[in-house]
């Protein structure tokens, strides 16, 4: 293993770290303040990529109007998703919310294959995302130096609106403590939507960036990343949106590095996120950068 | 009133072999298939309930018992012949090549290999809170499942197993049906389930009160892996093929989903609601195929019947939040009762 | 000997020391109370003691045995039960199962023969009775008294939260009886009575400590309830014991009223 060619996995690995962190934070997001697992949440993704595609392959649209567009529908499904499967069980049990999740989920993927088709469909090729950068003896796509880039931007932009704004501390009053948060006079339905919008705008980027890496689109490809980027989130410590950055990368680079250095593990690559939750439930249930929480007795 | 319900259920099961009995001999293949397929995932169900409604785990592994089962049975089962058809890649291990096992001895090694597996699983997670525990579990099922896929000389990898041995018939579905719901019944009624159902309500308290979690936690969820794998086991048989795939995440929602439906904590409540349920999966097919009503041709549309189902689910699940059944059960009482207060209002009516 | 003993146990959440080297020492037989101020320490004190948190520092010891970090299921089959502070009853089960379950840390017949002898016909019962169906009639049996103790026979049948404040104490308590203790620890078993009821408390407590032959510890805010009935008192202020002796010398205590100064105790 030549350090050039360990740099090129790492390069990748970084790059598809970041895609699982962009998808990862709308799931810690939408734990944080609801305690809910958004198992649609790979479903909002997936929509995002169709929609962008068929901006570009039927509207005929330029690609970036295209992504745009996508990301505006994307962001209206996921707060209408929250409207429609979540906010009437806010009262009930947790299995129930979570059946509902499912339930919504196996919804979308099918709604997928009977809207678009059960055949995958070829991505646009995007040249600015998609052409071929030299640094060194190290090969990419100059997608690969963008995800991380656009990423980290939105990252900060992202702890600015949590930390800085009056929205953002609504957002935190709510997920610390919802019944109060309400009686404080906070929006808090208002909060929940803005909470899946944002989710659902950094999926929908994801998405279409993903799309320009991976261009395979298909009705149940978000199943899988979906799953993974949960794994991300909780790895980074359910809530806490570093975290979902921290765990993504976690993911991505060590998919990556697993077969780089143990080509025949190859089949496991989709196991690796698995074993990976594993561990952290058994040894820091709480995440990375999570905080234990004792129940009063 | 003991004494009469006896008699009630042992009248319930005399009918019932006669109604197997007509069926199997003059109902069509198709129905005979959905009946089976009804029975086992009455077996399925009534196991997933045992963990997430009576003890109130959330456990979301059950296609990882079920793919343990199956595989087992299948395995043990299958003629040394016809495994060297299936394994023409790579060859088969040696121990299983050549033995072959009646039908309920491998359902029974299915089973105790699946509990064996939930005793493994369950160590480290079940002492984890809520929705941890409900991820873990599905990693769990997931590792399982690609644990398979990369086995090639156990399992067969991808290719899966084909011309598994017919051997699931009414008998076998129906009769172990039975079997589990008298067996979980018993379990929930004794002190040990009361327990389990402590657990469910404030873990603290059970555990103040002197019952230990993790060893019940345990329990439940070892037998609730034996009966997934017993269902896994007649379903293998039942397809006479399976492959890593059939074990996704959806097989796990199939049985959530019906159990959720019956209400989580009612036994009876799994049993009808994986008979309507499964019924009503199959009769939906027909939205996925074309329809000919003779003078018009309505084009089937692939994927419409999950999308109809996942809808009608979604609409149960937030309109009728505890099932069927909530966590109450059928019982002749009740019948009875059903009955006799007709009755009784119009003797009062004519009274007057 | 004593029955119960504590060695300086310590309990620290992160930087917050809530009880700090609680020392106490009960005879069997007595009743003791624990007081203080709100957030003084007490409940974390039990909760050290029957096993729901591991303390920080210090030892305890339950008629002569050490049980410090061992499990609350542990504890309680050497002897110990306790009701709660929020009262954490099996809400959706009946009145009855509530008693009934917690009788099955004594069951002798295993799993297997618990699942069997429940399969086994009724009918048959006139022939045989199998291991667990003849230990079942036996809970039964000691529920229905302790039930009727307590004043919920009529009640039986009944959601555990369907009844009204009052009872849902006595079933608490009733529920912690049927565990067989030998010490128990009552966490503000008069919290929300009146007066009437907080005097029938007081009769209460004394009567099942000579029935069933307990040691009793409990937590109290009522001071009536608390001067009435305790033998000695240890009082509590954050994390700290900073008096113990008889209720007499208590209501004495500078220290103690000090703490208490500005908080009167409910009606």
């Amino acid at each position: 293993m030549t350090f050039d060619l360990f740099l090129q996995y790492l390069t990748n690995g970084i790059s598809l770290g970041s895609l699982y962190a962009l998808i990862a934070i709308g799931y810690t997001m939408v734990y944080g303040i609801l305690k809910l697992i958004n198992f649609a949440h790979g479903e909002i993704f997936m929509m995002s990529v169709y929609f962008a595609f068929y901006g570009v392959a039927v509207f005929s649209m330029p690609w970036y109007v295209s992504a745009i567009v996508a990301i505006a529908i994307t962001a209206l499904l996921g707060m209408g998703m929250e409207r429609a499967a979540y906010k009437p069980l806010r009262e009930s049990p947790r299995i129930t919310i979570m059946v509902s999740a499912i339930g919504a989920s196996f919804f979308l993927q099918n709604l997928a294959v009977v809207l678009f088709g059960g055949r995958p469909k070829a991505f646009p090729d995007i040249s600015l995302l998609t052409d071929i950068m030299h640094v060194g003896a190290v090969t990419f796509q100059r997608l690969t130096v963008i995800i991380p880039v656009v990423t980290t931007i939105l990252l900060f932009m992202l702890l600015y609106l949590v930390n800085n704004t009056k929205t953002g501390m609504a957002m935190r009053a709510v997920s610390r403590d919802y019944e109060t948060a309400r009686l404080m006079g906070v929006d808090v339905n208002r909060t929940i939507t803005i909470t899946f919008g944002i989710g659902s705008i950094l999926a929908a980027i994801g998405g279409i960036m993903w799309g320009a890496k991976f261009p395979q689109v298909a009705p149940f490809m978000g199943v899988m990343p979906g799953l993974k980027c949960f794994i991300a989130a909780v790895v980074g410590g359910i809530g806490n949106i570093t975290g979902a950055i921290i765990g993504g990368l976690i993911l991505g680079i060590g998919e990556i590095m697993l077969i780089a250095f143990i080509p025949d593990l190859t089949g496991y690559r989709d196991a690796f996120a698995f074993i990976l939750l594993i561990g952290i439930l058994l040894f820091r249930p709480t995440g990375i950068m999570g905080e234990k929480i004792s129940e009063k007795v | 009133m003991k004494k009469r319900d006896t008699i009630l259920t042992v009248l319930f099961i005399a009918l019932l072999a006669v109604f197997l009995w007509q069926a199997g001999n003059h109902l069509d293949s198709y129905k005979i298939r959905i009946l089976n397929l009804c029975a086992i995932y009455a077996i399925l169900a009534l196991s997933l309930n045992l963990i997430n409604g009576f003890t109130g785990l959330l456990s979301l592994g059950h296609a990882g018992f079920m793919a343990v089962g199956a595989y087992t049975t299948a395995l043990l089962t299958m003629s040394e012949a016809t495994k060297e058809q299936n394994f023409f890649l790579v060859p088969i291990v040696e121990p299983l090549a050549s033995i072959t096992l009646p039908f309920l001895s491998a359902l029974i090694i299915g089973g105790l290999l699946s509990a064996f597996v939930a005793f493994l699983i369950g160590a480290p997670t079940l002492r984890l809170r809520g929705d941890y525990l409900a991820i873990a579990t599905l990693g769990f099922s997931e590792i399982i499942r690609i644990i398979f896929t990369n086995t090639q000389s156990i399992t067969n990898g991808p290719l899966g197993l084909k011309s598994i041995p017919n051997n699931t018939n009414l008998w076998w579905t129906f009769g172990l049906a039975l079997a589990t719901f008298i067996l979980i019944k018993a379990l929930i009624d004794s002190s040990y389930g009361k327990a389990l159902k402590a657990i469910r309500e404030d873990e603290v308290a059970a555990e103040s009160m002197g019952i230990s979690l993790f060893k019940h936690k345990m329990i439940a969820f070892m037998i609730a892996a034996f009966f997934a794998a017993v269902g896994g086991g007649l379903l293998g048989s039942l397809i006479g093929a399976i492959n890593p795939i059939m074990f996704r995440f959806i097989l796990t929602f199939n049985v959530l989903l019906i159990v959720v439906m019956g209400g989580m904590g009612s036994m009876t409540g799994s049993v009808i609601s994986a008979f309507v349920v499964t019924s009503g999966l199959e009769y939906l097919r027909v939205l996925d195929e074309n329809i000919n009503l003779g003078f018009i041709k309505l084009a089937g549309i692939p994927g419409l019947r999950m999308v109809v189902f996942a809808g009608l689910l979604m609409i149960v699940v937030i309109f009728f939040k505890n099932g069927l059944m909530g966590t109450r059960e059928f019982t002749w009482n009740k019948l009875i009762n059903f009955f006799t207060i007709k009755k009784k209002f119009r003797k009062k009516e004519v009274g007057q | 000997m004593a029955i119960l003993k504590t060695d300086a146990i310590t309990m620290r959440f992160g930087g917050l020391v809530a009880v700090n080297e609680f020392s106490l020492n009960i005879e069997k037989g007595e009743i003791v109370a624990v007081i203080g101020p709100n957030g003084a320490g007490k409940t974390t004190a039990f909760n050290m003691i029957t096993g729901v948190y591991c303390p920080t520092q210090g030892d305890i010891y339950f008629d002569g045995k050490k049980i410090t970090g061992l499990k609350p299921h542990t504890i309680t089959k050497y002897g110990m039960a306790r009701t709660f502070q929020n009262i954490r009853l099996f809400k959706e089960l009946s009145v009855l199962d509530n008693v009934v379950i917690a009788n099955h840390l004594h069951l002798k017949a295993n799993l297997l023969q618990s699942i069997l002898g429940n399969t086994y016909p009724d009918i048959l019962d006139r022939f045989w009775q199998p291991k667990y169906k003849k230990e079942e009639k036996r809970i039964l049996e000691k529920s229905h008294m302790l039930l009727e103790k307590v004043g919920l026979i009529n009640f039986i049948d009944e959601k555990a939260d369907s009844l009204p404040y009052g009872l849902q104490r006595k079933l608490e308590v009733a529920r912690a009886l049927a565990t067989n203790p030998k010490l128990l620890l009552l966490d503000e078993p008069a919290a929300g009575m009146n007066p009437k009821e907080t005097s029938d408390l007081t009769s209460f407590i004394r009567q099942i400590r000579d029935d069933f032959d307990l040691t009793i510890i409990l937590i109290e805010h009522h001071m009536q309830v608390v001067m009435d009935i305790s033998d000695r008192i240890y009082v509590l202020d954050y994390g700290i014991n900073i008096a113990e002796g008889n209720p007499y010398d208590i209501q004495n205590n500078e220290k103690v009223i000090q703490a208490y100064l500005g908080v009167a105790d409910d009606a």
